[in-house]
């Protein structure tokens, strides 16, 4: 498929801070890509670099191998939400999108059209600066769509939106994929994401850390983080545990987190010691699980704990008779 | 460029910034029209202009607005910076020298435009009360082709100055002190400290450009002020635009707009 976005070895340093560092990655044509790292990672600095707006310190960013600055009419190619106060407050909603429309040779009938895309159509004549944030950003996301462009790119677009303003982005970002367009969509909320985008492209400090497809990144889902088990009498069985050098975290006085453990390695133990459980959760990633530990280095569900699949022990068991829980258990999940 | 300039024209009528200005030097002007009056009538004899230089002086009266123009003209700039909508206007138009060069084309209209509205003012404010005092209205028109032509072009050029400064200096606040701290002071001060500055600075260049023999802008002793002719001085205020637009496009070009 080809790429209507290529990020090349994109480098930005910020007198002498390195906000983004040898960054490369694609987006495919006609497909919704969302850009995700925590606050801070360079998401904005690498779309506004991609945009001009940014100087490139090294490396570069093209739309199907030319610089924004270099495109004739970019506003018809590519179209951009990057934040939701670049309005002149006592602008009428309309007269900023005229501006713009006739700045880039628009037909100024496109105003019309593009404020009925976002529903805004009824308060055209109101002055910007009586907008809700949500309202804001509809207009700024009118403001990319004059054009008619190929290309979306959406900084942050769910930020400060309530939950039906996410829900009507949602829909609106996968109606502009099924249109053709190719959307590049940043995000630090992979769950804001989650149910809008094909692909993920992943940075943190800068640094380019996974791209892939969202199915691909679902699959990483479901990995096994640690059985909770609620029992009336721990103490035989957080004995055995420490006696054993398995980690394990109280999380409240009858409940202990044992991090890295499968059902199957649990049950029989449970059973052969006698241990009577009120409760035994078995306690799985989710996508957002990922993204942290993708992100951050560490798995943040796990609080001073190991993270999966670190366990020190070895895979035999050991002198209470209490195997290493990272160790596969034959039939159970790897 | 054309839709640039276009572009410039609806983000200017569409925010308070020209009315706003317009309205403060209209009652500015209308003030000196009145200290004119009264000035006349405390001399005493004839109670109304109605010498060439008197009635040029009560057509021009408005001539000090180009202040207003120069603010206009800082004011067209700054604001996208202030309110961040410079973002939007990269978007459109990425190559940023061409964005300050169709700001200084519709400033200059618009400065132009400025000094039209206050002659045409002038005329109708300064006219009624002259008729009304028994002067002669068509003593006064025919003073207008020898003061409008030098107001219109000199406005102009302060709105092109304005321009540029803005793109030096984009923080808004910062813009201002320093355009007015210039030319309510420094301007002065270096003109009375420096011999033969007078004719060198924008506001001697200015009177130069305008062709006007009323002798503002000089020094307040009343000696006499060698400017430069008319040429001279237009394309030497048009030098100090550019020099500064020149100087902001640079930086503006280098600028990250984060």
């Amino acid at each position: 498929m080809p790429a209507a976005i290529e990020i090349e070895h994109l480098t930005k340093q910020f007198r002498g801070v390195l906000a983004v560092d040898d960054l490369s990655f694609e987006v495919a044509a006609g497909r919704v890509t969302g850009f995700l790292g925590p606050n801070g990672s360079g998401k904005t600095t690498t779309l506004r670099m991609l945009l001009g707006l940014v100087e490139i310190t090294s490396g570069q960013a093209t739309f199907g191998g030319q610089r924004y600055v270099q495109i004739d009419q970019p506003i018809h190619h590519v179209g951009a939400v990057l934040e939701a106060t670049s309005f002149h407050p006592a602008r009428r909603a309309e007269d900023h999108l005229k501006m713009v429309a006739i700045g880039a040779g628009i037909p100024v009938s496109r105003v019309r059209e593009t404020l009925e895309l976002v529903g805004m159509e009824e308060v055209a004549r109101r002055r910007v600066g009586k907008f809700s944030l949500g309202m804001r950003q509809r207009l700024q996301l009118a403001t990319a769509l004059l054009g008619d462009p190929d290309v979306l790119i959406l900084d942050e677009p769910a930020n400060g939106l309530d939950p039906q303003g996410i829900q009507w982005l949602r829909n609106f970002i996968r109606h502009q994929a099924s249109t053709g367009r190719s959307v590049l969509v940043s995000s630090h909320l992979l769950s804001e994401m989650e149910e809008t985008v094909d692909d993920v492209v992943i940075v943190s400090q800068g640094k380019l850390v996974l791209q892939t497809t969202l199915a691909e990144l679902a699959n990483r889902t479901g990995t096994t983080t640690g059985m909770r088990v609620r029992a009336p009498d721990l103490g035989h069985f957080t004995n055995m545990l420490t006696a054993s050098n398995i980690p394990f975290r109280s999380v409240a006085p009858d409940t202990i987190v044992i991090d890295g453990a499968t059902p199957e390695w649990l049950g029989p133990i449970l059973a052969q010691h006698q241990i009577v459980v009120y409760e035994v959760i078995h306690e799985k990633g989710s996508l957002e699980d990922v993204f942290l530990e993708l992100t951050h280095g560490f798995d943040a569900t796990v609080p001073g704990g190991a993270a999966p699949g670190t366990g020190p022990m070895g895979g035999t068991p050991d002198a209470a008779g209490v195997p290493d829980p990272t160790t596969p258990t034959p039939g159970g999940p790897s | 460029m054309i839709r640039v300039i276009h572009a410039e024209w609806v983000k200017l009528r569409t925010t308070s910034v020209p009315y706003v200005l317009t309205g403060i030097a209209l009652l500015i002007n209308a003030l000196l029209i009145l200290v004119i009056f009264l000035h006349q009538n405390m001399r005493g004899g004839d109670t109304v202009p109605h010498t060439t230089q008197q009635l040029n002086n009560l057509v021009g009266s408005g001539f000090q607005g180009y202040l207003f123009a120069l603010l206009l003209g800082v004011l067209c700039i700054t604001t996208e910076f202030r309110h961040k909508t410079v973002t939007t206007s990269f978007l459109v138009t990425p190559f940023r020298p061409v964005f300050v060069v169709g700001k200084m084309v519709l400033a200059a209209i618009a400065g132009a435009v400025l000094a039209v509205i206050m002659l045409v003012a002038t005329l109708i404010g300064g006219g009624i009360t002259l008729v009304a005092r028994g002067g002669s209205f068509s003593d006064m028109l025919h003073q207008v082709p020898s003061v409008a032509p030098g107001m219109i072009l000199v406005f102009a050029l302060f709105a092109i100055l304005g321009v540029g400064v803005g793109s030096v200096l984009t923080n808004q606040v910062a813009a201002i002190v320093v355009v007015l701290g210039w030319f309510i002071i420094l301007e002065g001060i270096l003109v009375s400290l420096v011999s033969g500055a007078a004719k060198w600075v924008p506001t001697g260049a200015a009177l130069a450009a305008s062709n006007l023999t009323r002798g503002e802008g000089g020094n307040n002793s009343g000696s006499p002020i060698h400017l430069f002719n008319q040429w001279q001085g237009t394309l030497l205020m048009l030098a100090y635009g550019i020099l500064f637009a020149a100087v902001g496009s640079y930086f503006l070009t280098h600028r990250d707009i984060t």
